[in-house]
C-alpha cells in the first residue's frame, strides 16, 4: 500500500526530484567552494576571488532553500493522498464492520484508528523526505568529490559505505524492538485508561492488589521494551559515528599523503561533515524511527479495519488471542435482491446462537405472520426478541431453518421492502427532510402526512421544518425515535418491523405512533417495551429465554403465569420513573 | 522547594545508575565535541607547515593520533549516551507509575469524584512519561549548552569579528522561529476542527449501525462520514505550506551564518591573522554556536517535566483510604450511622438491623448515593463513624471489609479479562496479605523486576468454565442465561461481549451478590432493568439473598414499597425512616419525591 501511494502518479515523482536536485546542489559545491575560495582566494591573497567562491556557495543555499520548499510540497502531493486513502479505509472498514452482526460500534477503537492515521501521514512523509534527500546528497557529494579531487574517494567512501550497510542490516530488528516498545506502551496506555474508569468498582470489590499486579507488569514490560529499543539505538549510534567520523580521520592520516592541499582537506573534510555524516543521520532518523513507526501504524490500521472479503477474516485471527470465538454468521452480501410478492413471514425450525459454545437464542421456531398480520413479541430483555427481529430481516441467519418474506429467503429480500427500526433511533447531521427521506425519496406532501399521522408535527415545528439541520446529540433519545418512525413510515416496506422502536416515547405517543402503523398496513412485527403494545396487537409472541408461546392476549392470560406477571408490572398505573 | 520539584529530583534519583552514566558521557562528550574543530585545525595546520608528499613528521603524527582519540570518544560518549537517556528515563518513568499508579489505588474513587476520568488517565499516562524524562532533559540540555556556549567562547577568542557576526544571525533564528509559531496554530486548529467532524460522523453512523445494516446503506453512509475529506486535504496542503515556509527560513539561515564567518574569516587569512586551520575550526565552532537554539529547546522540555511533574504531584492531594486489621465479629450485618456528615450528608443518625431490607428514597442530590456509598465504605465521612456489626469500618481489614459488603451501581465497569472474571472480580479480592499501612506503601520494595521473563508472572483468576461460586449469583442477577447465550459463555472476553446498559447492571449485580457476604448496596443498581427483569432480581433479594442486609437507592414506587423500611432523604438529612405505607399516607412531601416524571419524553436514553 505505501509503495503503491509513492509510484501512483510518475509526475509528481518527477517533480520531487527535480526540486531534490535543487535541494542538494550546496551538497555538491561545499567543498569544492571551500577549497577554492581558500586555496585560489584568502590564501593566494586574491580576496575577491575567494568572495567569489563563498558568494557562489550562499548563491547555492538560497536556491537549495527554494528546493527545499518546493520539496516539502511535492512530498505533501504524495503524503496528502496517502492520508486521504488510509482514512476512507479506516471509515469504510469500521462502518462495514459495524454493521455486521453483532453490532459492535467499539468507537474507541474508531478514535485510536484515526489518530493512527494521522501519524502514519507524519510517518510516511518524513520516510520520503529521509530517503530521497539522502538518496540526492550521497550522488552530489561523490560528484563534488570526484571533481575536488578523486583521489579522496577511497579513503571516505568504503567506512561510510560500511556503516551504511550495518545500519540496514541491523534495521530489522531494531523495526522489532520499535514495534514491541509501541504494543507495550498501548497496553500499558489501555490498562491505565481501564484502572483510572473502573477505580470505584476495583476498590468496592477489593481488587486493588490484583489490578496493581496487572498494571504493575504492563509498567514493568514497557520499561523493558525501551530499555531494549535504547540499546540497540546506542549500538546503531556507535557504527554510525564510526562511519561518520572515521573518513575524516582517514582522510586528516592520508590525504595529504595522497597530494591533498590543505583547501582541498578543508574542502573534504567539509563534504563528510556538512553534507555526508548529516544525510546519514537524516536517514537513520527517517528509516529507523519514522519508518518503523509508518509500518507500525500501518499494520495497525489493516489490523483494524479488514477489508471486506475473504482476506478480511484471515487479518482478525491467529493474533495471539487464546480465545478467537467463531463469529455469528452475518448475513452474506446481497449480490442479487430478489422483491417478495407480499409481506407474508415464515419462520420454519429456525435456531439461532451466537456462538458454537454459546446456548440458542430461539430454538426450532415456527411461525407464520400471513400479510396484513400485527404481532407483539413480549418477554424480559436480552432473551432473543431483538434477535428474532434481525432474523427476519435478514441481518442474521438462522443456525438451521429458514425464515422467508414473501417466500423469498429473508437474505435475499430488497432491503426497500422491510424496514426495521432498532432502539437506538439513527438521526444524523444533515436536513431533517434528508432524515425523513432516508429509505425512499417521498413527495413533500407525503412527507407532511407522515410526519402528522405519527405525531411528530410539533417536533417537526420546533425544529425549524423540514429544512432545518438537525443536530443529533441535540436531541433527546425519544425525539430521534420520532424521526426514525416517520421515516419507517414513509418507506414503501410492506413489512415493519419495530424493535423496542418506541420506548423512549411516553404512553401516549407510542399509542399513536402505533396506531399510524397500524393504518399503515402491511404486516408489522412490534418488538414491545411496554405490555400495552401487546393489547393493541392482534397475536402475541411470548419469548422468555427458547421458552415460545404464540397467542392472542386473552389466551395468554389465560394459560401464562409469565404473561400475567408482566401483565402486572406493566398496568398503566405504575409507571416507570427514571 | 516546591513539591512538583521534589517529585522530579526523586524522580531523577530514581533513573538509577544510568544517570550518573548519563551525566558523565553527556559532559565528557560534549566537552570532546567543543573540542573537536580545534584538535581538527590544528592538524590542518601542521600539514601544511610539516608535510612533504608521503612522509610525516612526528609532529604530524602526534596530531593526527590526537584527533583519533578525541573522536573515538565522541563516538563512544555519544553511544553511551543514547542508551543512558534510554535506560534511565525508562527506569524513572517505571517508578514514577508504578508509585502513581498505587496512589490513585490506594485513594480510592474520592479521587475520580476530584478529578475527571480522562484527566486522570493524562496525569497517570503522559504526565507520568514526561516527568520521566526529566534526569534526560536535566543531563541533556545542561550539556547542550557547553558546546554552544563553548563554540562561542572559542568563537571569541579565534576572531571576535566573526563571533559577532554570528550573534546577530542568532538573534535572526529566534525571531524566525516565533514567527512559526504564529503562522500554523491557526492551520493546525482548522486541520483539527475538520479531523473532529469526521470523526463525529463516523461516532454517528456507527451508532446506527443496525439501521444502516437493514437499510442496505453502507457505501452511502460511508461517503456521508467521509464529504468533509476535500476540505480536511485544504487545510492539510496549508499546513505543508507553512511548514515549508518555516523551514526554508530555518534552513536558510544557519548555512548562510556559516558561510558569513567564512567571509569575515576567509578576509583575515588573506590579511595574514588566521592560519587555515583556524578559519577551519571558525567555521564549524559557528555552525556548533547556532545549536543554541535546540539547547534552549532542552530548557523547555525541563519545563515541561516539571510542569508534568507538578500535575502526577496533584494526585498525592488526596489522602489514600487506610484500614484497620480488624475482622468482623459474628454478626448478621448490622449497619449503623452515628453522626454521620460529609459528602453531602449532614448529621445522620441511624440504625439498620442485620438482614433487612432498606430502600433509601430521596430527589436527585439528596444524599442518596453519599450514604450507599458510605455504608460500603467507598468513601470516608467528615464527621462520624460508620459501624458494620458494631465495628467501625474504618478499623476492619481491607479483606474482611470488602468480602462483608457488595456493591452494585447504576452505571458499573467490568473489570476483568472474561464476562466470568468479571464476576468474580470480588472473590478474586485482596490476594495480598493485609499489608495496609497508613501511608500507600513506596513501591521500591514492590518494583518488579524490570527482566523478569513473562513465564514468571503470577497466575491469574481467568475464569475457564463458570465458577461454582458464581452462578448462584449470576442466576440472582438475571444474568446467567444470557451469559450461556455469549459466544464462548462465561469464558467469553469482555471486549468481545457487546451488552446493554441492562445487562451490564445484570453483570454487576451478580459480582455484588458474589462478594457480599453480610451487606449488599445497591445504589440504582436496577435502573436500566426492563420491569419483570427487576421484578425477578427483586425476588432474589426477598428470597435466597434474604440473609443479608440491603441497601437499595431506587426511584421506584415498588421498590421502596417491597423493602422492609424506607431511609428518606432531604437535602442530606434523614427525613423519614419508616415503612413506606407509613411514610406514603402521612407526608404528601414523601409521595412528591416518586412524581418527578416529565410528561412527554421520558429521557431513559442516557442509561
Amino acid at each position: 500500500m505505501i509503495w503503491r501511494s509513492v509510484t501512483r502518479e510518475p509526475r509528481r515523482l518527477a517533480r520531487l526530484a527535480g526540486w531534490s536536485l535543487a535541494e542538494a546542489l550546496p551538497s555538491l559545491l561545499i567543498g569544492h567552494a571551500i577549497a577554492r575560495a581558500i586555496e585560489d582566494g584568502f590564501a593566494a591573497a586574491r580576496p575577491v576571488a575567494g568572495l567569489a567562491w563563498l558568494a557562489l556557495l550562499g548563491g547555492a543555499w538560497l536556491v537549495a532553500a527554494v528546493g527545499a520548499r518546493q520539496s516539502v510540497l511535492a512530498v505533501a502531493a504524495i503524503a496528502e493522498p496517502f492520508r486521504d486513502e488510509l482514512l476512507a479505509r479506516v471509515v469504510g472498514g469500521a462502518v462495514r464492520h459495524a454493521v455486521t452482526p453483532p453490532w459492535r460500534p467499539g468507537a474507541e477503537s474508531v478514535a485510536r484508528s484515526t489518530l493512527q492515521v494521522e501519524l502514519a501521514r507524519d510517518a510516511f512523509a518524513a520516510v520520503i523526505t529521509a530517503v530521497r534527500s539522502f538518496a540526492f546528497t550521497v550522488v552530489s557529494v561523490v560528484v563534488g568529490m570526484a571533481t575536488l579531487l578523486p583521489a579522496m574517494l577511497p579513503l571516505v567512501l568504503p567506512p561510510f559505505a560500511a556503516g551504511l550497510a550495518v545500519f540496514l542490516l541491523s534495521l530489522p530488528a531494531m523495526a522489532r524492538r520499535q514495534r514491541a516498545f509501541l504494543v507495550a506502551d498501548e497496553r500499558l496506555a489501555e490498562s491505565v485508561t481501564a484502572m483510572a474508569g473502573g477505580l470505584r468498582d476495583i476498590v468496592s470489590c477489593g481488587a486493588e492488589g490484583r489490578v496493581a499486579a496487572d498494571i504493575g507488569q504492563a509498567i514493568a514490560a514497557q520499561a523493558v521494551a525501551a530499555r531494549r529499543v535504547a540499546r540497540v539505538t546506542a549500538v546503531r549510534t556507535l557504527s554510525l559515528g564510526v562511519a561518520g567520523w572515521l573518513p575524516v580521520l582517514l582522510v586528516l592520516a592520508y590525504g595529504p599523503g595522497l597530494g591533498a592541499s590543505a583547501g582541498a582537506v578543508v574542502g573534504t573534510l567539509a563534504y563528510v561533515v556538512q553534507s555526508l555524516a548529516p544525510a546519514l543521520g537524516g536517514l537513520v532518523e527517517g528509516l529507523g524511527v519514522s519508518g518503523v513507526r509508518l509500518a507500525a501504524s500501518v499494520a495497525r490500521i489493516r489490523e483494524t479495519t479488514p477489508l471486506p472479503g475473504p482476506g478480511a477474516r484471515r487479518a482478525g485471527t491467529g493474533r495471539g488471542r487464546a480465545v478467537t470465538p467463531r463469529e455469528p454468521r452475518p448475513g452474506p452480501r446481497r449480490t442479487r435482491t430478489v422483491r417478495p410478492r407480499d409481506a407474508r413471514v415464515e419462520l420454519r425450525g429456525v435456531t439461532f446462537a451466537y456462538g458454537p459454545e454459546a446456548e440458542p437464542v430461539v430454538s426450532g421456531l415456527d411461525l407464520v405472520l400471513p400479510e396484513g398480520c400485527r404481532l407483539a413479541v413480549v418477554g424480559p430483555s436480552g432473551l432473543g426478541k431483538s434477535t428474532l427481529a434481525a432474523l427476519v430481516t435478514g441481518l442474521l441467519e438462522p443456525s438451521s431453518g429458514e425464515v422467508r418474506i414473501g417466500g423469498v429467503p429473508a437474505r435475499d429480500v430488497d432491503p426497500a421492502a422491510r424496514v426495521l427500526i432498532p432502539q437506538e433511533a439513527y438521526v444524523f447531521q444533515g436536513t431533517l427532510r434528508e432524515n425523513l427521506t432516508y429509505l425512499a425519496s417521498a413527495a413533500p406532501d407525503a412527507v407532511r402526512r407522515a410526519i402528522d399521522e405519527v405525531g411528530m408535527a410539533e417536533l417537526a415545528h420546533r425544529l425549524g421544518g423540514l429544512s432545518a439541520e438537525v443536530n443529533p446529540a441535540a436531541l433527546s433519545a425519544g425525539e430521534r425515535q420520532l424521526i426514525a418512525l416517520t421515516r419507517a413510515y414513509l418507506s414503501p416496506a410492506r413489512l415493519v418491523i419495530l424493535d423496542e422502536a418506541t420506548c423512549h416515547l411516553d404512553p401516549a405517543a407510542e399509542a399513536r405512533a402505533e396506531a399510524a402503523f397500524a393504518r399503515r398496513g402491511g404486516t408489522l412485527v412490534v418488538v414491545a417495551h411496554r405490555l400495552t403494545s401487546a393489547l393493541r396487537a392482534r397475536h402475541v409472541l411470548l419469548m422468555d429465554g427458547t421458552r415460545v408461546r404464540l397467542g392472542t392476549h386473552d389466551e395468554l392470560v389465560a394459560v401464562s403465569p409469565l404473561y400475567r406477571d408482566l401483565l402486572g408490572q406493566w398496568t398503566p398505573d405504575v409507571r416507570q420513573v427514571s | 522547594m516546591e513539591a512538583a520539584d521534589r517529585l522530579v529530583v526523586r524522580t531523577v534519583r530514581h533513573g538509577g545508575p544510568w544517570v550518573f552514566v548519563l551525566a558523565v558521557v553527556a559532559v565528557g562528550g560534549s566537552v570532546l565535541e567543543l573540542a573537536l574543530p580545534y584538535v581538527i585545525g590544528r592538524t590542518v595546520d601542521t600539514l601544511i607547515t610539516g608535510t612533504s608528499p608521503g612522509v610525516f613528521s612526528g609532529s604530524v603524527i602526534g596530531s593526527v593520533t590526537g584527533c583519533a582519540l578525541v573522536l573515538a570518544g565522541v563516538v563512544v560518549c555519544d553511544s553511551l549516551h543514547v542508551w543512558a537517556s534510554g535506560s534511565s528515563s525508562a527506569a524513572a518513568s517505571a517508578w514514577l507509575r508504578h508509585r502513581a499508579m498505587t496512589h490513585v489505588l490506594g485513594a480510592g474513587p474520592a479521587l475520580t469524584r476530584r478529578l475527571p476520568e480522562g484527566d486522570l488517565t493524562t496525569r497517570l499516562g503522559m504526565n507520568a512519561e514526561e516527568t520521566g524524562h526529566a534526569p534526560e532533559a536535566i543531563v541533556s540540555g545542561a550539556s547542550l549548552l557547553v558546546p554552544t556556549v563553548g563554540g562561542l567562547v572559542a568563537l571569541v577568542l579565534i576572531d571576535p569579528l566573526s563571533a559577532l557576526t554570528l550573534v546577530a544571525g542568532l538573534v535572526l533564528i529566534v525571531l524566525v522561529l516565533r514567527g512559526f509559531m504564529r503562522d500554523t496554530s491557526e492551520v493546525v486548529a482548522a486541520y483539527q476542527g475538520v479531523q473532529g467532524d469526521i470523526a463525529a460522523r463516523l461516532v454517528t453512523a456507527l451508532s446506527g449501525a443496525r439501521t444502516i445494516a437493514a437499510a442496505g446503506t453502507t457505501e452511502s453512509e460511508v461517503a456521508r462520514v467521509l464529504a468533509p475529506l476535500p476540505l480536511l486535504r485544504a487545510y492539510g496542503v496549508g499546513l505543508w505550506q507553512a511548514n515549508a515556509k518555516a523551514g526554508v527560513r530555518t534552513g536558510v539561515v544557519v548555512p548562510l551564518l556559516e558561510v558569513a564567518v567564512l567571509v569575515v574569516g576567509g578576509l583575515r587569512l588573506a590579511g595574514g591573522d588566521l592560519t587555515v586551520g583556524e578559519l577551519y575550526a571558525a567555521a564549524r565552532y559557528a555552525v556548533l554556536g547556532a545549536g543554541l537554539g535546540s539547547a534552549l529547546g532542552y530548557v523547555g522540555r525541563l519545563a515541561r517535566a516539571r510542569s508534568a511533574a507538578g500535575r502526577v504531584e496533584e494526585l498525592w492531594r488526596q489522602p489514600p483510604l487506610t484500614y484497620g486489621r480488624r475482622a468482623l465479629p459474628a454478626g448478621s450485618g448490622a449497619l449503623e450511622f452515628r453522626g454521620v456528615s460529609g459528602s453531602g450528608l449532614r448529621g445522620v443518625d441511624l440504625v439498620i438491623p442485620g438482614g433487612v431490607a432498606v430502600a433509601v428514597v430521596g430527589r436527585s442530590g439528596s444524599g442518596k448515593s453519599a450514604l450507599a456509598a458510605l455504608a460500603g465504605r467507598l468513601a470516608d465521612p467528615s464527621e462520624g463513624t460508620v459501624f458494620l456489626d458494631g465495628v467501625p469500618v474504618r478499623e476492619l481489614s481491607r479483606r474482611a471489609l470488602r468480602r462483608a459488603v457488595g456493591h452494585a451501581f447504576e452505571r458499573p465497569v467490568l473489570v476483568g479479562d472474561t464476562v466470568g472474571d468479571a464476576i468474580g472480580l470480588g472473590l478474586a479480592g485482596p490476594a495480598e496479605p493485609d499489608a495496609d499501612e497508613p501511608e500507600a506503601a513506596e513501591p521500591e520494595a514492590a518494583e518488579p523486576e524490570a527482566d523478569e521473563p513473562e513465564a514468571d508472572r503470577p497466575p491469574r483468576l481467568r475464569a475457564q468454565g463458570p465458577d461454582a461460586t458464581l452462578v448462584p449469583a449470576a442466576r440472582a442477577a438475571c444474568a446467567d442465561e444470557f451469559v450461556r447465550r455469549l459466544p464462548l459463555g462465561y469464558a467469553t472476553p469482555l471486549a468481545q461481549a457487546p451488552m446493554s446498559g441492562g445487562e451490564r447492571q445484570r453483570i454487576g449485580l451478580a459480582r455484588a451478590f458474589a462478594q457480599g457476604s453480610r451487606l449488599l448496596v445497591l445504589d440504582d443498581a436496577t435502573s436500566s432493568l426492563d420491569t419483570l427483569t427487576e421484578r425477578r432480581v427483586a425476588a432474589a433479594l426477598s428470597g435466597e439473598l434474604r440473609g443479608r442486609t440491603r441497601v437499595l437507592t431506587t426511584h421506584r414506587v415498588a421498590t421502596a414499597a417491597r423493602a422492609d423500611a424506607v431511609l428518606w432523604l432531604e437535602n442530606g438529612r434523614l427525613r423519614g425512616y419508616d415503612r413506606h405505607e407509613v411514610l406514603w399516607e402521612r407526608y404528601p412531601a414523601y409521595r412528591a419525591v416518586f412524581q418527578t416524571d416529565v410528561p412527554g419524553f421520558s429521557d431513559g436514553g442516557r442509561a
